[in-house]
């Protein structure tokens, strides 16, 4: 079971992560002082972190800068009050692997977090990905279903390659948006949708098992379900 | 606004000018009253030797008359002086005039001929006095002057008076001129200031100088004004904020909790449904104060440190292939009209999101079988990025108003949406120094960017 190191003040959020995460299986332990975040995280047994970026005691960018100083690469979910585009990029700049603006929906977090976990688990240099009978090759750019090769287009074929990477987790509209686009933004829920959807008449099409599933509620998910 | 360049509408300017032009009245008048006294003192007093002369002619017997006559014309130099004897029907007998004129009686008074006499030493049309007296033999002998002297004095006193004029309203006008020049840069001063204000920056003040005259006075009463409407508009700023911010917290509590009874309740029962709903009412609440949020967000952010060189075309074609899929599932044609245009300064996430807004709207007031256009065109002052649809078009009474929080054309309300999409464009555009333009009517709307290069420093 994965164990995630919550470093946060307010005691409402950090009950509210630590409970959600408890939900998918994920446990946890809180910290609510930077000094002794920056501590906790040095030593080893956790997967992933969520850290706040208002702290008492060591703000955490400084965390994140430390902690990739002495080497440490494990996943940093940064969750912060500030949402424009610089903090984020100044987050991610200085070691952060993700970044969520406060407040947050539970399953957004989670998701956030699930996919960090995988990440660092899985081969970064993977160049076939392939759920069921669904193939992506990354290196000649081919995608196949069942033996036959389906025409994507450039955005397509990154849609599927996210889906892809991450098979099995959900993803919500606003990870897919930001990775996929690289937007911040909130284009609306319908857009992302359309997207999908072509993608979906183009991989799930005829005879063949369902791949793309509709999360209610949250976003998408790309799996093999029997 | 109005001219400023105008130096002649200032307030020293007109009193310069109304001083100038009575002090030209009045010493017309002046002048003229001189003239006229100089003129009729002078006519008097030629009268009277005129009158004298003719009778002292008189009284002499005829050989020293003659020698008399002549020396009378010799002695005067400028051949003011002329003579004429007639007979007692007036026909000429001798001297240099040859005529009786009509208005001249025999020893009347002295009498001013205007249209000068004939003379047989020369023309001479210039306006006489001349008088006419009947001698012991019965002839008439008629003396006259020129008068032209007194005329002459007219002259150089009018001279005398465009002189005067002229040294005190020449000098006059520039000084003044000199003296609007001072207030007026001021004033300009003031207006260069007023831009950032009206532009929205409340921050700005007037400039105040240490003289303490009356346009700083007025300086100082404005900078007042704007002191109070600055702190009346952050209060209700702050307010409208703080309500955005602190209702987000419990109202993403309240959809984590659906969302987990959703989890408990399982796909398809009747549950979940209405729970469905409730979060989707949740949704578009969260996204009204996400929205609200991003605007003070970007009105906060005066800074322009995340701009760079930006490719428009580039960004244009992003958005265009984002909402590409969504126009052709609503039977929507799309189209992308990009010239070659010079990069420019922008934030480039900015401008996707305004571009973004620009064409969702366009695409979801646009019934299906519309079209939707992007195009950009160059301008010397920066290029014009248009965004027109099919669609039902903005009221002219409205164009304004659209741009404006939570403000939706009457027609529209059915359409799901905050209100907030173009405020949010509007901020980018303001943010950037661009100008948003709503256009259009019956047919579609029209809403343009102008990404004016000039005013990105």
């Amino acid at each position: 079971m994965p164990r995630i190191l919550v470093i946060e003040d307010d005691d409402v959020t950090a009950s509210e992560i630590v409970a959600e995460l408890a939900v998918h299986g994920i446990d946890a332990d809180r910290v609510a002082d930077g000094r002794e975040g920056l501590d906790r995280a040095m030593g080893p047994g956790y997967d992933a972190i969520t850290l706040d970026l208002m702290l008492p005691g060591m703000d955490g960018l400084g965390i994140v800068t430390q902690l990739r100083a002495q080497g440490i690469a494990t996943p940093i979910l940064m969750i912060s009050a500030l949402g424009d585009v610089d903090r984020r990029v100044g987050g991610l700049r200085a070691g952060g692997d993700d970044y969520l603006t406060k407040p947050f929906a539970p399953d957004e977090m989670v998701a956030r977090v699930d996919v960090l976990l995988r990440r660092h688990r899985q081969q970064a240099q993977q160049t076939l990905l392939r759920v069921a009978d669904l193939e992506l090759d990354l290196v000649r750019h081919v995608a196949r279903r069942g033996g036959r090769q389906l025409s994507l287009l450039p955005t397509e074929f990154k849609l599927l390659e996210f889906l892809m990477r991450h098979a099995g987790q959900v993803l919500t509209r606003a990870m897919i948006f930001e990775t996929v686009w690289g937007f911040h933004f909130d284009p609306g829920t319908n857009l992302i949708d359309v997207h999908i959807g072509r993608l979906r008449r183009k991989i799930d099409t005829g005879d063949h098992v369902p791949l793309i599933h509709t999360v209610r509620g949250s976003g998408y998910s790309l799996a093999q379900t029997d | 606004m109005r001219r400023l360049t105008d130096n002649w509408r200032s307030t020293t300017a007109r009193l310069i000018l109304i001083y100038g032009a009575f002090f030209a009245l009045w010493g017309v008048l002046v002048i003229g009253a001189i003239h006229w006294q100089a003129a009729s003192y002078l006519s008097r007093v030629s009268d009277d030797l005129i009158g004298r002369q003719a009778n002292y002619f008189a009284m002499l017997d005829e050989p020293t008359r003659q020698i008399a006559l002549n020396d009378y014309v010799s002695l005067e130099t400028r051949q003011l002086n002329a003579w004429g004897l007639f007979d007692a029907h007036g026909a000429p007998l001798a001297g240099t005039i040859t005529t009786l004129p009509a208005n001249v009686r025999v020893n009347g008074p002295v009498v001013v001929v205007p249209d000068g006499l004939s003379r047989t030493d020369g023309d001479d049309h210039g306006s006489v006095r001349a008088a006419a007296v009947r001698l012991d033999n019965g002839r008439i002998l008629l003396i006259s002057r020129d008068t032209s002297i007194v005329d002459r004095i007219g002259t150089i006193i009018f001279q005398a008076l465009l002189w005067g004029l002229s040294l005190t309203v020449v000098p006059g006008l520039l000084g003044g001129w000199l003296l609007t020049r001072g207030p007026l840069r001021r004033v300009h001063a003031i207006r260069d200031a007023t831009l950032p204000i009206m532009r929205g920056d409340l921050a700005q003040r007037l400039p105040v100088s240490r003289r303490g005259d009356e346009l700083d006075m007025l300086a100082g009463i404005v900078n007042a004004m704007l002191d109070e409407i600055e702190r009346l508009l952050g209060e209700v700023k702050g307010v409208c904020d703080n309500i955005a911010h602190d209702l987000r917290t419990p109202l993403t509590r309240l959809r984590a909790r659906l969302y987990r009874l959703q989890q408990q309740f399982g796909e398809g029962s009747s549950e979940n449904e209405s729970l469905e709903a409730c979060m989707v009412d949740t949704d578009a609440l969260l996204d009204r104060f996400r929205a609200l949020l991003r605007i003070s967000e970007l009105e906060n952010q005066h800074r322009r440190a995340g701009f760079e060189c930006v490719d428009l075309g580039e960004i244009l074609q992003e958005v265009h292939a984002l909402y590409l899929p969504l126009a052709e599932d609503r039977g929507q044609r799309l189209e992308l009209q990009v010239p070659a245009l010079p990069s420019i300064q922008a934030d480039r996430h900015l401008l996707l999101e305004a571009f973004s807004n620009l064409v969702g709207n366009a695409i979801k007031f646009t019934p299906s079988g519309g079209r939707v256009d992007i195009r950009a065109r160059p301008a010397d002052d920066g290029p014009w990025v248009d965004v027109s649809d099919s669609g039902p078009g903005i009221p002219v009474d409205q164009r304004v108003a659209v741009t404006r929080r939570f403000y939706r054309i009457e027609s529209c309300r059915s359409t799901p949406g905050s209100g907030l999409g173009l405020s949010i464009v509007s901020a980018i555009a303001r943010l950037h120094g661009f100008t948003l333009e709503v256009a259009g009517g019956e047919r579609g709307a029209r809403l343009s960017i102008h990404c004016a290069t000039a005013s990105v420093s």
